[in-house]
């Protein structure tokens, strides 16, 4: 219990450090905000395995870790490091972040017409007006430690706003690495995304642990996203970090009438991966997708908790998160649907299904609806097992081998995510990087 | 061909193929019936290599081989073809890829390099006439909500492009129209050759109308015990099956 108020107590020391680094800032009504953020973090404390919310994930590890904070040296990290993240063949506006600091010298941004892109440091100054509207009005700490220490860090990260009508063809990728080669950092970064009525975007989100020997890196990302009239967004985040790499992280979204949010979560491997994931559907007709797929192999833990909160008549949300685990690696998956007493008319569809390759692999799925409306279609389900035994024999009833069959099964069953990335050559880079993966996985 | 010796199989402990003997030569068609239960579709089962088949005695022989030492993907690439019961769906593979693969596993045992792209497609489109498929069809995932006579149909097109030596059509009439039947069985004789021979399994006479078999062996409680010529079937169709479970009875206790 020490070690972990001794992190907590680091946190408290470094808080007061970068508030002293703040100058003319810290009087910003920003800065009330993280404050008041930080207090409830030190109330609430990180959460234990006693949290709900938290039961099957232990981020004991990720605590009693000792970290470096507040290391705003981009240098560290060169273009050949973050070479192997980038998307290969497309043109794109490249926000990098190292340790949460935005590294100006790997960042390419194109800005294309109607888009204002820049480090939120910077949009803090500059766009204060717009920031103070929407900082931490998606993302509620109030009841969420990890939300809290977020925000009482929330000094950098991406600022984009899109401008109505705009519609924008290059994807933004916003690329983090944690450089924890020298010693364990603790990388907070704050994301703020604005799309405008009648706006199209893409946002790739990637983050890399760079690491060394027993030197953990710590990300704690959170993404707050705001959709007006008939906007469109399509979200990806892909995670294939390493092993010393714990990523806790959030996409918090508000989604105003006829929106569209099409999400698409990929984890191929990491430590400690946590994900929550929510959109407020608050204008009509507004619709949500959640798509999510791990796949992971050794200790790997990979844990989803999505919220679609319905709160007016007339909006769909449609979720599928997939599944396939090997070793003694660990999923969980919590998918609340939520619909308020004024979402009459709301389609909501959940499910979440995981094919279980090892006896040492499990899997908590926990789908969780509070309907509050009557008249409504609400669905849900999960699976978790093995590949159908009929479907190998069939395959191999036509000449396909054992191996190649369980392949050729597998990848179809992680191909009905990869098909919801409309990016390319993101989803030609993802698809082969699984079958690659289930390829050998299978041999071995 | 085809030579099954005594076999016998049985399944979680009990019993179901009690002894089988059957030669099938080239060029020959041979029909299978009997009762539900008999052990038709456990026969056409393990000649293709389920492994939840448990093999307590006996030989078969495929072209000289032992078919029963082969895994299931060497059986079919050596050609041997289950048309199955119930064809699987198979979500997310698109049939045009899955025989993409299947084709070219059997082309490579033969020893012959993949199709080429434009070959396949040409290859793919004479074959689809066969059984009356479409473009739409064959762009959709393995059997995914196909209707139980498009299954089939899906069914016999496989054996069209995979081009087997020894075909077993498990009870493939059950479930079809007369129209569905039609196709299927046209698309089974058109493919018939006197290189290749074909097993029919199915419980009614019906199919056999218009697949014609050379000899009709009729099961009964996991052994043949009637063969005959393609009148054995009429003769099942207007007596049914009881004087067969007579015959068997006497036979036992004889």
């Amino acid at each position: 219990m020490s070690e972990v108020l001794s992190l907590q107590e680091k946190l408290v020391k470094e808080f007061i450090r970068m508030e002293a680094m703040l100058n003319g800032q810290a009087q910003a009504p920003v800065h009330a905000i993280r404050k008041q953020a930080m207090t409830r973090f030190t109330e609430l404390g990180f959460p234990t395995i006693r949290h709900e919310e938290w039961k099957y994930t232990n981020i004991m590890p990720v605590v009693k870790n000792d970290y470096a904070f507040n290391v705003h040296n981009t240098s560290t990290v060169t273009k050949s490091d973050i070479e192997p993240f980038l998307l290969p063949d497309v043109e794109a506006n490249i926000l990098v972040f190292v340790n949460g600091s935005f590294a100006a010298d790997l960042s390419t941004i194109i800005s294309p017409k109607g888009v204002e892109v820049m480090p939120l440091a910077e949009a803090f100054k500059k766009k204060a007006t717009v920031v103070e509207k929407h900082f931490a009005k998606y993302a509620l700490w109030q009841n969420d430690a990890m939300l809290a220490l977020n925000t009482a860090f929330a000094l950098n990260g991406a600022y984009i706003e899109i401008a109505s009508g705009a519609v924008v063809e290059e994807p933004f990728h916003l690329l983090f690495v944690n450089d924890s080669r020298a010693q364990s950092t603790f990388a907070p970064v704050r994301n703020l995304v604005l799309v405008g009525a009648n706006a199209e975007a893409t946002i790739v989100e990637s983050a890399h642990t760079l690491a060394s020997g027993e030197n953990y890196g710590f990300t704690n990302i959170v993404s707050e996203v705001v959709l007006a009239d008939n906007a469109h967004l399509n979200h990806y985040k892909v995670q294939q970090d390493v092993e010393q790499s714990y990523f806790v992280g959030a996409l918090h979204a508000e989604q105003a009438g006829t929106s569209v949010l099409n999400t698409v979560v990929v984890t191929l491997s990491g430590g400690i991966v946590r994900n929550n994931l929510s959109a407020v559907l608050a204008g009509k007709g507004a619709d949500t997708h959640f798509y999510g797929l791990y796949l992971v192999n050794g200790k790997t833990l990979v844990d989803n908790h999505t919220l679609a909160d319905h709160a007016v008549a007339h909006c769909t949300s449609n979720e599928l998160y997939k599944g396939i685990m090997d070793d003694r690696s660990t999923g969980v998956f919590n998918g609340k649907i939520m619909v308020r007493p004024d979402a009459q008319k709301t389609l909501a569809y959940q499910s979440n299904r995981n094919i279980l390759m090892s006896p040492n692999a499990t899997v908590n799925t926990k789908p969780q609806l509070e309907i509050f409306a009557d008249d409504v279609k609400c669905s849900h389900g999960c699976t978790s097992g093995q590949l159908d035994d009929e479907s190998v024999f069939y395959l191999r009833a036509r000449g396909l081998d054992k191996e190649q069959a369980r392949a050729l099964l597998l990848y179809a069953f992680a191909g009905e995510i990869t098909e919801k990335i409309q990016l390319e050559p993101l989803r030609e880079r993802l698809e082969s990087i699984i079958a690659e993966r289930l390829h050998q996985e299978l041999v071995s | 061909m085809l030579t099954i010796t005594n076999l016998q199989a049985s399944v979680e402990g009990k019993e179901i193929l009690k002894g089988i003997n059957l030669t099938i030569g080239k060029g020959e068609i041979h029909a299978i019936m009997g009762p539900n239960g008999s052990g038709k579709s456990t026969l056409a089962s393990v000649l293709a290599g389920r492994e939840d088949y448990e093999i307590t005695g006996g030989t078969v022989t495929f072209q000289d081989e032992d078919l029963l030492e082969m895994s299931p993907e060497d059986r079919a690439r050596e050609g041997v073809f289950l048309a199955f019961q119930y064809p699987v769906e198979i979500p997310g593979v698109s049939n045009t890829n899955f025989l993409k693969a299947a084709v070219n596993e059997v082309r490579k045992h033969r020893g012959l390099a993949p199709m080429e792209p434009k070959a396949f497609l040409n290859m793919m489109r004479e074959k689809m006439a066969l059984v009356e498929m479409d473009q739409a069809m064959v762009s959709r995932s393995v059997n995914e909500g196909f209707s139980g006579g498009e299954k089939k149909r899906n069914e016999i097109f496989q054996m069209a492009m995979l081009e087997p030596k020894l075909s077993i059509l498990d009870e493939t009439d059950s479930g079809l129209d007369i129209d569905a039947l039609k196709i299927v069985a046209n698309g089974v004789n058109k493919l018939r050759s006197k290189e290749t021979s074909t097993i029919v399994i199915t419980h009614y006479q019906r199919l056999l109308d218009y697949i014609v078999p050379d000899f009709v062996h009729v099961l009964y409680k996991g052994r043949i015990v009637k063969s005959g010529g393609k009148d054995l079937a009429l003769e099942l169709e207007a007596k049914g099956y009881d004087w067969i479970k007579e015959l068997a009875q006497e036979e036992v206790t004889a």
